[in-house]
């Protein structure tokens, strides 16, 4: 089918049924995936799917329906069901589909698509998820299980069209393959979670690699206890830090910032951090996982700082929010076919300083290395972050004993000036948020 | 990680199961049973030892206000067949949206790939089983005029505005499926079932002295028909959000540290969620890697914890006439007087560890496997008064409303976000605390158990549990609950 076409046909047939304007977001994706157990198959699965949004408006009213159903019937039903779902919402003379000058031209964005991995075999998945498996077993004799460990790879093509001139398309490739291994000492067990998700064969892990690595983490947490309550240095290692660097951007959400419903509401253009903070979205970052030449709008992606050397430039916007907040697009248009667009992160990242992991630790005299959090991160009204830990105690620059059942706590804005080190091991663990390893002066670490 | 999040409400109704009934579905079915019949022998053709055909369709209404004004409404359909297939324990699973019988007879094909036999094909009849009715939405909420989902909100932000003047913004969201499923599998066994679900939900931010702004949240809903909103009106949901917000201006920091905790009834047992029943889910024991794996039989809990995970509550938000599986949902006993009794099955792992199917296998949608999962999850009441719960305490922390949580199956930390707290103090509530977080290992957690009310009460049904990447509704419930020396984060050392 060519869905190209398709997308067209529905815009057109959308006006044709009163809809002033019109826009359809189609999506079509196979994947497959697999999960081994004890070097047997646990299962595997595959499919193709796929769906249509259809986002109409009538006198300045927005309507939206979806389907995954492709029959012609089907699709002349939410096209009938979007014009009169536009009749109950309110008129709104901001909402409008983003206009031919903000579609404007899509920059380059180097490969999205890799053909070793459309074409990848089924056994490959299979051999990776048991070399992970096996290597995480041999990596040490305490690893007696696996929560889940598994590789799969996923193939997506994006069509959209609109009656503001809006016609463009991207298909992607994604692999990736994970682990989580348990350890026992015969007193406790321990998880540990490693993985790698990349666009590219090439720049996956290697399978044993993940398994070794989640089994390591899994192991060195055996024996973990509590410390007391303090206040002390904290340090993130870049899967945490990843979370940190999420909620950040979820206060610069644009909408959050119009509604005054974010701590950095009031704080454009402020100094929050030192001149090594530098965060960015950069929907053009070449290889990355949520590269793309438009967001889910059409909207041209780019790179927005939103802390440029620790001064608070810039929040993320989508067409509609940006028109209410007198402000511009950023290209943020986050979507699936089922939702209208909302404002999302593309690829994410704190940029790296210039210390390894280790220069970071050595300055630490008691402190802690946190290396998983539990919870739902920071409170973007308030800043607040307070949330259980897992860790390792620092004790004179070294790592020394597993801990748990602690939290931290700080809020965003002080963390951000507590900010005192950056490491220069920038990854983006597992998704398209990506950060080094961070150290903070203080936070409070709760405990007996 | 398994993650539970939502937020709170209460219900005016008790836990009561309803009377039994039994029906037969009378519409039209989703595939005709001679195709289910042709894609369970074509599941079967490489000889598995067991295939399953699910079908599901699924209409999702919803509306959203936004700085008073509606705006969004939408409407849409998913609908697919997923198929199953096992083979001495090996799951082969493909799934198609597209209906077309050709389509449908290369996922089970596909699903087929798993085992490595070949043979005859052999012929799988299926025969329609009556199923419980734990939940009676006489008009299916898909078929609700949208004008009245709208006006629940415009009424819920007239009521958060009008609560009082530090109310500076409301969204609110109201989202209803209707879902019907179809399962049937090579045992013969064919269910249906029609599962409506609705949720209202408010957010509220107020703004206090010096800019300080505070969040309140509540919603709540079920498997309910629409008229639920007449006895459960948006204004009450409205201005418990409201009040939430209002009542934690001015909090002061929370003090870190181990402390007397007391939790409020109702949304409060998302604490049992996290620091029991995710342990107790029948893959994370079949493979050893839950803390509570081996330990049937044993004192697990303080003798006046008794958890009861309940699938067929009236109405509930987790209720379900039958699983994902075509099971009947079940009341299942999970630990009786602080001794653990069971454990959460669905029908893989309980035929590989030797058990039966304890109606808990479900799954988000087509596109997935079914997991052992929770329905609605209770703490049973106990003697105590509530009010004499807090008059005992001299100095402690008060838990009354909550964010979500989250747990780590393995080595049982799981953590109860506090969105509303307050000092304990000679018994007396004092002034609202800040970001208090709670974090504990479940079994010593529920070991320091040492109060259970007498107040048993659901959660007003906004719970969404998820695990492996599936998000699931489900309810919970807690009477008020004293529990010592648990460990509080905050910002503030003594």
């Amino acid at each position: 089918m060519d869905y190209q076409q398709l997308a067209k046909k529905i815009v057109q047939r959308a006006k044709k049924k009163g809809a002033q304007q019109a826009e359809a977001f189609l999506e079509v994706g196979r994947q497959s995936s697999v999960r081994v157990h004890q070097g047997q198959i646990e299962d595997l699965t595959q499919s193709t799917s796929k769906g249509v949004g259809v986002r109409v408006l009538v006198k300045d009213r927005l309507g939206f329906a979806y389907t995954s159903d492709f029959e012609p019937a089907a699709l002349d039903h939410i096209i009938d069901q979007a014009v009169k779902l536009a009749g109950a919402a309110a008129p709104n003379k901001l909402n409008g589909l983003p206009s031919g000058k903000e579609l404007g031209r899509y920059a380059d964005t180097g490969l999205l698509f890799d053909t070793k991995v459309a074409e990848l075999p089924g056994d490959w998945k299979l051999k990776a998820a048991l070399e992970a498996e096996k290597a995480g077993k041999a990596e040490d004799p305490r690893i007696i299980a696996f929560n889940a460990v598994g590789a799969g790879d996923f193939v997506s093509e994006v069509y959209v069209a609109s009656t503001e001139g809006l016609s463009g398309a991207y298909s992607g490739t994604y692999v990736y393959v994970y682990a989580m291994p348990v350890a026992s000492d015969g007193q406790g067990l321990q998880t540990g979670y490693w993985l790698d998700y990349k666009r590219f064969l090439d720049d996956l892990e290697a399978p044993e690699s993940v398994g070794r690595e989640a089994a390591r983490r899994a192991v060195r947490m055996l024996g973990a206890k509590r410390v007391k309550t303090q206040q002390v240095p904290v340090i993130f290692d870049p899967l945490v830090a990843a979370s940190f660097v999420s909620d950040l951007a979820s206060a610069a959400d644009g909408n959050a910032v119009y509604q005054k419903a974010s701590v950095l509401a009031p704080l454009k253009g402020k100094r929050l951090a030192g001149e090594h903070v530098t965060l960015v979205d950069d929907g053009l970052l070449p290889r990355g996982l949520a590269t793309a030449p438009f967001d889910g709008e059409g909207v041209p992606t780019r790179r927005t700082p939103i802390l440029d050397k620790g001064v608070m430039s810039g929040f993320l916007y989508d067409a509609f929010t940006a028109r209410k907040a007198k402000a511009r697009t950023t290209g943020n248009a986050s979507r699936s076919y089922n939702a209208l667009p909302s404002i999302g992160t593309t690829n994410l990242y704190l940029e790296p300083g210039t210390k390894s992991p280790q220069e970071l630790l050595k300055d630490v005299d008691s402190g802690l290395y946190v290396t998983a959090l539990l919870g739902h991160g920071a409170d973007r009204v308030t800043g607040e972050l307070s949330a259980g830990a897992n860790g390792i105690w620092i004790e004179k620059g070294e790592l020394t004993y597993p801990v748990q059942e602690v939290t931290v706590a700080g809020n965003l804005l002080r963390m951000l000036k507590d900010l005192d080190g950056i490491g220069s091991d920038l990854q983006f663990r597992g998704g398209s948020v990506g950060a080094p390893t961070v150290r903070f002066r203080q936070l409070t670490v709760s405990g007996e | 990680m398994p993650r539970a999040s939502a937020s709170p409400r209460r219900a005016p109704t008790s836990q009561l199961v309803p009377p039994m009934m039994t029906r037969v579905a009378s519409a039209a079915p989703l595939l005709p049973q001679p195709l289910i019949e042709r894609l369970l022998a074509v599941a079967m053709e490489r000889g598995g030892d067991f295939a399953e055909v699910y079908v599901e369709r699924t209409l999702t209404t919803a509306v959203r206000l936004e700085e008073s004004r509606i705006k969004s409404a939408q409407v849409g359909l998913v609908q697919g067949v997923g198929v199953r297939v096992i083979s001495a324990g090996k799951v082969g699973y493909a799934f198609s949206d597209d209906w077309e019988e050709p389509a449908l007879l290369r996922a089970a094909s596909t699903a087929a790939m798993i085992a490595q036999g070949g043979g005859a094909e052999k012929s799988f009849p299926v025969r329609r089983a009556a199923v419980p009715s734990h939940y009676h939405v006489a008009t299916p909420l898909m078929d609700v005029d949208v004008a009245l989902k709208t006006a629940l909100l415009t009424r819920a932000d007239k009521a958060a505005r009008a609560f009082d003047a530090r109310v500076k913004q409301v969204n609110a969201a109201y989202v209803d499926q209707t879902r019907r499923i179809a399962v049937a599998n090579t045992h013969g066994r064919y269910t249906e079932d029609v599962q409506d679900l609705g949720r209202l939900s408010v957010t509220v931010v107020a703004q206090g002295k010096g800019g300080e702004q505070r969040t309140g949240m509540y919603g709540g809903g079920g498997r309910v028909p629409f008229s639920h909103w007449d006895t459960f009106p948006p204004e009450g949901v409205a201005r418990e959000a409201a009040r939430q917000a209002v009542a934690t201006l001015g909090a002061v920091e929370c003090v870190a540290g181990p402390q007397t905790v007391v939790l409020a009834p109702g949304w409060s047992g998302i604490l049992l969620h996290e620091a029991v029943g995710h342990g107790l889910e029948a893959d994370f024991i079949r493979k050893g890697t839950s803390l509570y794996a081996g330990k049937l039989g044993e004192k697990v809990a303080s003798d006046l914890v008794t958890v009861i995970d309940d699938g067929t509550v009236s109405s509930g938000r987790g209720s379900i006439n039958i699983d994902d599986e075509g099971n009947p949902g079940e009341r299942k006993v999970l630990i009786e007087n602080g001794i653990l009794k069971g454990y959460l099955y669905d029908s893989l792992n309980a035929q590989l560890m030797g058990q039966r199917s304890t109606g808990s296998g479900r799954r988000e949608s087509f596109k997935h496997l079914p997991l052992p999962r929770m329905t609605n999850t209770f703490l049973a009441p106990g003697d105590h008064a509530p009010e004499d719960i807090l008059k005992e305490v001299k100095r402690g922390l008060y838990c009354a409303t909550f964010g979500g949580g989250q747990v780590d199956i393995t080595n049982g930390n799981f953590v109860f976000e506090v969105s509303e707290a307050y000092q304990i103090e000679d018994g007396k509530l004092g002034r609202p605390v800040k970001g208090a977080t709670l974090i504990g290992v479940g079994p010593e957690a529920l070991k320091n158990v040492s109060r259970v009310g007498c107040d048993p009460m659901p959660d007003p049904g906004m719970g969404v549990c998820g695990k492996n990447g599936q998000s699931m509704p489900v309810g919970v419930g807690l009477p008020t609950v004293r529990i010592d020396n648990v460990t509080v984060g905050g910002t503030k050392v003594a």
